[in-house]
């Protein structure tokens, strides 16, 4: 069971009932268009969503923290629990895989001994500050530890912090959660990407018009659960600016 | 195989693989497997990397007669086979093998700007193909700093009108930056975030190009079919409509009877005794080394693995690098400051259609005595897809947790737009050998080879230039409209590093590519720009390298066969439009004179 608050109706304060699919694009399915996809995409898309990978890098001990960290990160409890997205066995896999993006920054370890020092460093902070695993924390507890290492201000485990630089590990954290995330149709469902375009391509370029098998937005106000600090008025724009971060891809 | 022999709108996608043929986009096919040399055969050219450059040189060499054969690290793409519609699945079109990065502002390399693969960083540019200005040949005759290039303007335009007919380019009729000039095919129509250009500088007065100059078909051209805008450029272009040397030239490369051995990592470059290069150590796909005879070898690597190798080649009388009694090897590299200005609009964008490369202005580029920096920048169309797009709000904004799903739900409002601009060269921004020594990080590659350590950092010029430039690309993003405009740093494309130079004391190599330290090694593709301008270097990299075909077919006797003893021909070689793919030089407007 999900004991977790719910997303709320800012204007009743009421709670708002989990959705198959989030977003302001009800009804929206890139998957019911992938009969006009190439064969090609339609496999790496399918098996996207339907192969269970198993964890083979992290130890269970660093799973169970990582999955916490990674639920924070990018929170879903507004998805009912059979559409949610899988998000750490894609980390674990290119882990294990030894998938890089191409470089590494010269104060900065290999990722693989990356991730293992800040799932120590993660249980060692919520021991530190609550005596308790990071997994048994409450989300509000959660996200401050996440937040002071967004800010590269953790206020314990500095030992281990100490050994990357570690506004260059949250870039990584935060490119590897949203790289497989906004990686899968369910996500672009919510968000009305229209998905996969070869050989049929797109026709209505311009005003945001939809084709005609993508829908029109239809909003609806939110708020994130009330113990939350990660929702948008708590961003501090700009801070992280001058850092360059990892696997970008190139845009012109 | 024409488009009428298929009942689906674009064949490739619906038919059945057979064997041996080999698709390039929607309707071309080759054969292969294709000639093959043995590694005892001596051959006229080793190319080592089939890119940009690479590429045009294999098809110009093999045209003309040579026996050539391309080295490329990456495999030869099928691209229906190997390609997909899908962001997080093109991730092996790029160089991901490590590299160590560092100094005060660290590159982002690997998807930014390298390719791995036939087609090189060809197959995943956005495919803006603006020409370098005049200004950009003489930056330090006119300004007092960078360099100077050893080539004018002039030297080069022959091989821009030839090139821009051989991709073919998409663009307005009349082009009015730099030397003025039009494109042989009709530009593109607009996507969202064009109109967003268009609409932010209509307003300031600014003027702007549409729909071009880019390397993607507006019209279908031989067995290229047109673009279909469904914006997965920097992806591999499936339909093969965008540009890239794996389409353009490198099957006719094969006609002509060129080699193209995949998968094959060149670890050095070999010296006989008498000075001149004898050919090319190198990995197969199983790891196998081989060493292949060759009368001349050029270096088409890019700016990182070009000088990664002639330092890994090392030998005994060039200590310190092979090509470097200079010292400049691997110093002066550049790249160029991309930050990306994104604006939220109350209406949709919808900013994942339509080639991410559609719209730009470079009415900032050249030099202007009223700001406080020398040279200047572009503004461009940016187009990211989802995963691009969340890491830019994850940079801009610091977005996590709720915050994230909130701005992600909002990516059909957003627009983004590129600064594009001129860092200029500085000596310390350099690759070295990541080999332990001298205080640097110890990385090698599965082969055992020190992998490059990348330093980079902004000096006082480049960073007015950034501030002035993200400045006015926000201005333009509020002129749009936009409710909001947020900015994300980063940089764009990789140059320098073998600069070309007028005197041997100054540069890697001379006019054409040649260095002046081994008669028989030439280097050619972006590493050898002294300056880089405000322009995508795609265009500049493939016309430097039709102009040092034509240079080595003049000079072949006493490049080939070492009987010029050492002196150098510098004359201009004659433009040969003959060696262009078929069906290519002659099509499209008559330039303007």
């Amino acid at each position: 069971m999900d004991e977790r608050q719910p997303l709320t109706n800012p204007a009743t304060g009421e709670a708002l009932a989990k959705r198959e699919q989030p977003g302001y694009y009800p009804g929206f399915s890139t998957l019911k268009q992938k009969g006009y996809w190439d064969a090609a995409t339609r496999k790496v898309v399918e098996d996207r969503v339907s192969k269970q990978k198993s964890i083979r890098f992290f130890t269970a001990e660093e799973a169970r923290t990582m999955l916490a960290v990674v639920d924070r990160v990018l929170p879903q409890e507004d998805r009912m629990e059979e559409r949610r997205i899988r998000i750490l066995p894609g980390i674990d896999e290119r882990l294990y895989e030894n998938r890089l993006e191409g470089y590494r920054f010269e104060d900065m370890p290999p990722d693989q001994e990356v991730y293992r020092i800040a799932a120590r460093a993660f249980e060692e902070m919520a021991r530190a500050l609550h005596d308790r695993a990071f997994h048994e924390l409450s989300v509000r507890e959660q996200e401050e530890i996440l937040k002071s290492v967004q800010q590269a201000k953790p206020q314990a485990a500095q030992e281990l912090w100490k050994q990357m630089n570690i506004e260059r590990f949250w870039t990584m954290l935060v490119a590897d959660v949203v790289s497989i995330y906004y990686a899968h149709p369910w996500a672009w469902d919510e968000i009305g990407y229209g998905g996969p375009a070869y050989p049929r391509g797109y026709m209505r370029l311009e005003e945001g018009e939809p084709e005609p098998w993508e829908v029109e937005e239809q909003r609806y106000e939110w708020g994130a659960p009330s113990d939350s600090i990660s929702d948008v008025e708590e961003l501090h724009a700009g801070a992280r600016d001058h850092l360059v971060h990892p696997g970008q891809a190139g845009t012109h | 195989m024409s488009l009428f022999e298929h009942n689906a709108p674009l064949g490739g996608a619906f038919e059945k693989p057979k064997d041996k043929v080999h698709r390039l986009g929607a309707m071309q096919r080759i054969k292969i497997p294709q000639r093959r040399f043995k590694d005892d055969e001596l051959i006229d050219f080793a190319i080592v990397g089939v890119g940009s450059a690479g590429g045009v040189l294999l098809q110009r060499l093999a045209r003309a007669g040579f026996t050539a054969v391309g080295f490329e690290a990456g495999p030869f793409w099928d691209t229906e086979r190997d390609w997909v519609s899908d962001e997080a699945g093109s991730h092996k079109l790029y160089w991901n093998d490590l590299r160590i990065t560092g100094g005060e502002h660290p590159l982002a390399l690997g998807a930014n700007n390298s390719g791995k693969g036939v087609g090189g960083g060809s197959v995943h540019w956005a495919a803006f193909v603006p020409r370098f200005h005049p200004s950009d040949f003489e930056v330090y005759t006119r300004d007092g700093v960078g360099a100077d290039w050893p080539i004018t303007y002039e030297e080069i335009e022959p091989y821009y009108d030839l090139l821009e007919r051989e991709i073919p380019v998409a663009g307005p009729a009349w082009y009015p930056w730099g030397k003025p000039h039009g494109h042989p095919y009709a530009p593109h129509p607009m996507g969202g975030v064009g109109d967003t250009l268009i609409a932010g500088c209509t307003k300031l007065g600014i003027p702007v190009s549409a729909g071009g100059p880019v390397a993607i078909l507006s019209a279908s051209h031989g067995d290229r079919p047109h673009c279909i805008y469904r914006g997965f450029c920097i992806q591999g272009c499936k339909v093969g409509a965008k540009a890239s040397t794996l389409v353009t030239h490198v099957p006719d490369a094969l006609k002509n009877g060129a080699e193209i051995r995949d998968c094959c990592m060149v670890a050095r470059v070999a010296m006989a005794k008498d000075g001149r290069t004898d050919g090319i150590v190198y990995f197969d796909a199983e790891g196998k080394e081989h060493f292949q005879r060759a009368r001349v070898v050029i270096v088409c690597g890019y700016a990182l693995e070009t000088p990664r190798l002639l330092l890994n080649s090392a030998c005994p009388g060039q200590e310190r690098g092979l090509a470097n009694s200079s010292g400049t090897l691997g110093k002066y590299l550049m790249a160029q400051a991309g930050n990306v200005i994104l604006g939220r609009f109350e209406n949709l964008i919808r900013m994942y259609k339509a080639p991410p490369a559609h719209a730009l202005t470079e009415e900032f580029y050249e030099t202007d005595p009223k700001r406080d920096f020398a040279r200047g920048f572009a503004v461009q169309t940016v187009g990211p897809l989802p995963i691009a797009f969340a890491k830019q709000m994850m940079a801009a904004k610091g977005a996590w947790g709720w915050g994230m799903r909130r701005e992600m739900m909002d990516y059909n409002h957003w627009s983004s737009l590129g600064l594009l601009g001129e860092i200029l060269p500085w000596e310390d921004n350099r690759i070295e050998l990541a080999d332990g020594r001298d205080g640097r990080h110890d990385a090698r590659d599965r082969f055992g080879l020190p992998v490059a350590q990348v330093t980079f950092s902004l000096k006082d010029n480049d960073k007015k230039m950034i501030e002035f430039g993200k400045n006015k690309v926000m201005e333009i993003m509020w002129a749009a409209g936009a409710v909001e405009v947020v900015q994300e740093s980063r940089y764009a494309h990789l140059v320098g590093a073998c600069r070309m130079s007028k005197t041997p004391d100054a540069g890697v190599c001379d006019k054409f590519g040649r260095t002046w330290d081994v008669p028989n090694l030439f280097v050619m593709d972006g590493s050898v720009m002294p300056t880089q301008g405000s322009a995508n270097p795609g265009l500049t990299i493939q016309a430097l390298a039709a102009r040092t075909a034509d240079y080595l077919i003049s000079q072949k006797e006493a490049i080939l066969s070492n009987s010029a003893n050492g002196r150098r021909d510098m004359s201009e070689p004659p433009c040969r439009r003959s060696l262009a793919p078929p069906g290519t030089f002659t099509r499209g407007i008559p330039h303007l004179r």
